[in-house]
This record gives C-alpha cells, sequence and structure tokens, in this order.
C-alpha cells in the first residue's frame, strides 16, 4: 500500500517545523531556568520561592485563577445548559455572543473594560449617582478589576468546553428523571451535572491554566503594583532580562499547572475504578 | 411528555443568560462606542457623533504602517499553516503511521501550554541562536498557535467524510496524489477554509508572543494598541480597535456560512 510514504511526506513538514519552531525553542528555555553559567543550579528556582515578594506574587496568580475559574464555573455551566437545551436558533444567537469576544483581541476586550472599569466610567458613574462612591472612584488597579476583565477573556472556553459535553447527553435521560416523579432542579442535580462533569471539570483546568498565566489583562486591569507570575515573567524576560529567572519562573508555573493535571487525572481514575 | 420547568425558573434563566450576554457583549459595544465621539477624549457615552478618530487613524502612519505589518504576517500564517496543517490532518486521519496518537498530541499541545512559554522560548532561543528577534520570529509563533486550529478544523470534516471515495479513485486507476489533490483534498475543502479564517483571526489577534518578542521594528496591530494603552489611550485606540472588531465578526460570518459554528464546536 502507497498510502504509507504519501502519509509519511504530508506529516513530516508540519512535525519538523514544530520541533524546530515548538519543542527546541520551549525546551531550551525551561532548562534555562535551572543552568546558570556554571552548570546545572538551583540558583534561580530558590530566588523564586525563598523571596516573600515572589512567594505572595505566586500566592496572588493561585487566589486570583481559582476566583476567576469558580466565577467561571457558576456562570458558564448554566449558559451551556440554555445553550444546548435551548431552541435550535437560541443556540446560534448564543453560539455568537460567545465566539464573537473569543475571537476578538484580548487588547480590544481589556480597552472595553478600562472604560468601563477606569475613571468616570460606566461603573464609576452608576455607584457615583447611587451615591455609593465619591467622585473619581476608580476599580482599575484593583483585584476585583482582574477578575472581572479575566473572567469575560476566559469565559467561552468554559462554555464551549462544558457545551461540547452537554450535548452529548441524552436529552431523554433528563425526561426519563423526570416522568419518575424529580423536580425541574432535581433532574439538574441528579443527571444534568453528573453527566456534564468530565466537561465542567476539564473546562475548570483549562480556564485555571489560562488565567494563571495570562499577562496582558491583569497588567492592564492590575497596574505594576498588582503584579502576577505571567506578569512577572514578562518583566523579567522584556524589562530586566534576567532571562534565567524568567526561564526560572516559567518552569514553576508549568510545573504548578502540571502537577494539577496529573493530580486530577489520578482522582479521576480512582473514582472510575 | 413532562411540563418544562416552573415560570420562575424559566424567568431566571431568561435573566441570566440575557446578563451574560450583556456582559460578553459589553466591552465590545463601548470601544466600538467610544470610537465614534467627537470629544477629544476617551468617553463612554460618546460626547457627540462623528468620524474624526477614524479619520485620524487612515491618516496617521503609526496604524497604516502596524495595520500592513499585522495583515502581511496574518497572510503568510494563513497561506503556511493551511497548507501545512490540512496536509498533516490528512495524514493523521489515515491512522496508518505509528504513534499517531501521539503526533497529533504534540500538534494540540500549543493550544493547552501556556503561550507564554511560547512566547518566552521563541524570544530567548531565538536571540541566543539566530540573533534579533524580527518580524520572521512573530511568523514563527504565529504559526505554531495556528497550526492545531486548522489540524481540528480539517479532522472534523474528515471524520464526516466518506474514505471509499480515495479507494474508488484509487481503484480506477488514479495514482497516490491524483486522487489525494482531486478527491480527498475537495471533500475537505470546507474544514480547510475555517482553519484558514481561524489562522487568520488567530495571527491577527495575537498580542502575548508578539508581546514578548515586541521591538520597535516589531509593530502588528494589537501591539501598537497595547503600547498606546499603556501611555495615552485616546479615542483612535478605540477606533483602530472597532475595525478589529468589524474584521472578526466578518471571518465569524464567513465560518459560519462555510462549515457552521455548531460543528466547530462539537
Amino acid at each position: 500500500m502507497d498510502r504509507y510514504p504519501q502519509s509519511v511526506a504530508l506529516i513530516a513538514p508540519g512535525v519538523a517545523i514544530m520541533i524546530a519552531a515548538f519543542a527546541v525553542p520551549v525546551a531550551m528555555m525551561l532548562s534555562m531556568g535551572i543552568h546558570g553559567d556554571q552548570g546545572f543550579t538551583f540558583e534561580y528556582i530558590l530566588a523564586f520561592v525563598t523571596d516573600p515578594f515572589y512567594l505572595g506574587i505566586g500566592w496572588r496568580t493561585v487566589k486570583l485563577a481559582l476566583i476567576i475559574s469558580v466565577v467561571c464555573v457558576l456562570v458558564g455551566v448554566p449558559l451551556a445548559y440554555v445553550m444546548a437545551r435551548g431552541s435550535r436558533r437560541l443556540r446560534t444567537f448564543l453560539l455568537i455572543c460567545v465566539t464573537l469576544p473569543l475571537m476578538t483581541s484580548v487588547v480590544v476586550r481589556t480597552f472595553g473594560w478600562m472604560v468601563i472599569l477606569g475613571r468616570n466610567g460606566l461603573i464609576a458613574d452608576m455607584l457615583f449617582d447611587l451615591g455609593l462612591v465619591r467622585r473619581n472612584f476608580s476599580l482599575m488597579q484593583t483585584e476585583t478589576a482582574i477578575v472581572i476583565g479575566m473572567v469575560q477573556v476566559v469565559l467561552p472556553f468554559m462554555v464551549l468546553t462544558v457545551l461540547g459535553v452537554m450535548q452529548r447527553l441524552d436529552p431523554r435521560l433528563e425526561e426519563a428523571a423526570r416522568v419518575m416523579g424529580c423536580t425541574f432542579v432535581g433532574s439538574l442535580r441528579r443527571v444534568v451535572l453528573p453527566g456534564a462533569m468530565p466537561g465542567i471539570v476539564s473546562g475548570f483546568l483549562l480556564v485555571f491554566s489560562l488565567s494563571a498565566s495570562y499577562f496582558v489583562t491583569p497588567m492592564l486591569l492590575g497596574g505594576a503594583r498588582l503584579p502576577t507570575v505571567a506578569a512577572s515573567i514578562y518583566e523579567a524576560a522584556t524589562k530586566t532580562l534576567e532571562w534565567n529567572f524568567a526561564a526560572a519562573q516559567s518552569l514553576i508555573l508549568l510545573c504548578g499547572l502540571l502537577l494539577l493535571l496529573f493530580t486530577y487525572s489520578l482522582a479521576a481514575r480512582k473514582a472510575n475504578g | 411528555m413532562v411540563d418544562h420547568s416552573p415560570l420562575w425558573l424559566r424567568l431566571v434563566t431568561a435573566c441570566l443568560t440575557s446578563t451574560i450576554v450583556i456582559f460578553l457583549i459589553a466591552p465590545l459595544l463601548i470601544v466600538v462606542g467610544v470610537s465614534f465621539t467627537a470629544g477629544d477624549y476617551i468617553a463612554f457615552p460618546p460626547q457627540g457623533l462623528s468620524l474624526r478618530w477614524y479619520a485620524k487613524i487612515l491618516s496617521e502612519q503609526v496604524y497604516t504602517s502596524s495595520f500592513a505589518m499585522s495583515l502581511w504576517v496574518a497572510c503568510l500564517v494563513t497561506v503556511s499553516a493551511t497548507a501545512i496543517g490540512t496536509a498533516a490532518a490528512i495524514a493523521l486521519h489515515r491512522e496508518v503511521l505509528p504513534g499517531s496518537r501521539a503526533i497529533s498530541g504534540f500538534f494540540f499541545a500549543p493550544i493547552i501550554l501556556p503561550s507564554i512559554i511560547l512566547g518566552l522560548g521563541l524570544l530567548i532561543v531565538w536571540s541566543r541562536v539566530i540573533g534579533a528577534t524580527s518580524v520572521l520570529t512573530v511568523f514563527v509563533g504565529h504559526f505554531v498557535l495556528a497550526l492545531p486550529y486548522v489540524i481540528r478544523t480539517t479532522l472534523a470534516v474528515l471524520t464526516t467524510s466518506d474514505p471509499f471515495l480515495e479507494e474508488a479513485a484509487r481503484t480506477m486507476g488514479a495514482g497516490p496524489w491524483q486522487s489525494l489533490w482531486r478527491v480527498t483534498v475537495p471533500q475537505c475543502a470546507p474544514g480547510i477554509a475555517a482553519g484558514a479564517f481561524f489562522a487568520f483571526n488567530i495571527s491577527f489577534d495575537e498580542a502575548v508572543v508578539s508581546l514578548f518578542l515586541r521591538s520597535p521594528d516589531i509593530m502588528t496591530l494589537p501591539i501598537q494598541i497595547y503600547t498606546q494603552l499603556e501611555f495615552s489611550p485616546d479615542p483612535s485606540i478605540a477606533a483602530v480597535s472597532s475595525l478589529m472588531i468589524g474584521l472578526t465578526i466578518v471571518l465569524i460570518v464567513l465560518i459560519e456560512r462555510v462549515v457552521g459554528l455548531q460543528k466547530i464546536t462539537e
């Protein structure tokens, strides 16, 4: 069969470029986190994990990513359910409302939030009119601003992941539960949620890893006083030019995320017997 | 058939859904609103209506040249990622190669790996091995990010195609490359087209990898916007952003027409 040599020829350019442009740079960069001029060293890793300043950055990153992911679950799962069970037209409409922001540049969306959250922005004006805040109130440079902006940036990933799983759930299972006397809320709790759980968990992991590693939105909305690990990597890489330290922080970030995935797959395996 | 759900629950659902939709769309609407202001400052609601900021960006070289650069890179990425991604997807779909699953995992890795890591890797390794980063580096980074999307859309169409058509072509005497070009490629044309639109969108809007490679010579449109946002944003940023939103809408309509958004998400 001559499909084999042809398949090799078809896949070779892609594999070659991916090795040269992706695997090699990423691997070389990560190895720089534990390699100094004098060879192997933990110097850069220790510089991060022993400095209270950087530990604070790490804690803020985890905390914000956790809040963002939990909000995304609370908001995204109901929306995905409405999309999965709604009429075709409603689904298409909502799908466009989810894909349009997803496919719009992150700088553009963040700019929109800067206008809404900033001084004299919509939120500040509204709160001022209600007499809740003083003039010149601004949400910018706060962790709240980062959470609001980031939820909008990553929510589409959550919705699409959960939707993919929910569309494969048989709606007749819910009907069966209802016929057997289950209330609507009961059928959500006993049929839909368990069925959609794999999607919810993978959506959570995806959104968590995205929010823990984003820097454009946190830097613009949170400012220099509220750095996250990703922003600190960007600083070290482009402003202070400490590449080994930037690489070490990337290594820590990546290991943290991999540890999370690993724990999850272990737990999933245990749960499935 | 049982009664669907109580009325109060339907009302709550409707309120919740519209709130989420507003939350998702608001930043975009605000940006478009600001772009039409007649005033000198970024303000919403806009102070008076005019097209003066659109006139300004069309006559300012910083915007026209960064637009040209983004367009140039995005077109290169689209052509190369579509060609190489389609070929890879066809080979993966056949499942004749050893380790097909591992290879496809490798291709999809850039979707899962934070792009900050790709950006930093390209910056460091390119500077050490090749020299100063250039538009070529940006192109390479965007290519890596776009490739998995082309492969995914093409694979999605291939899985619903008829595997026997290619065999039939071979039986009728077509050579392996002839049947590939005349039968397989036309079969997955919608997937290829959708992949091309995604590739263009990813490259044109990409900010993370480009920011790592940022230099005075590398000023794509998103980087230009980011730079202005850091310093002194004026409504011309809103006008540029609105044009980018417009382009995204065009791409979404094209994808919807060619394969349908539903299919991509399944």
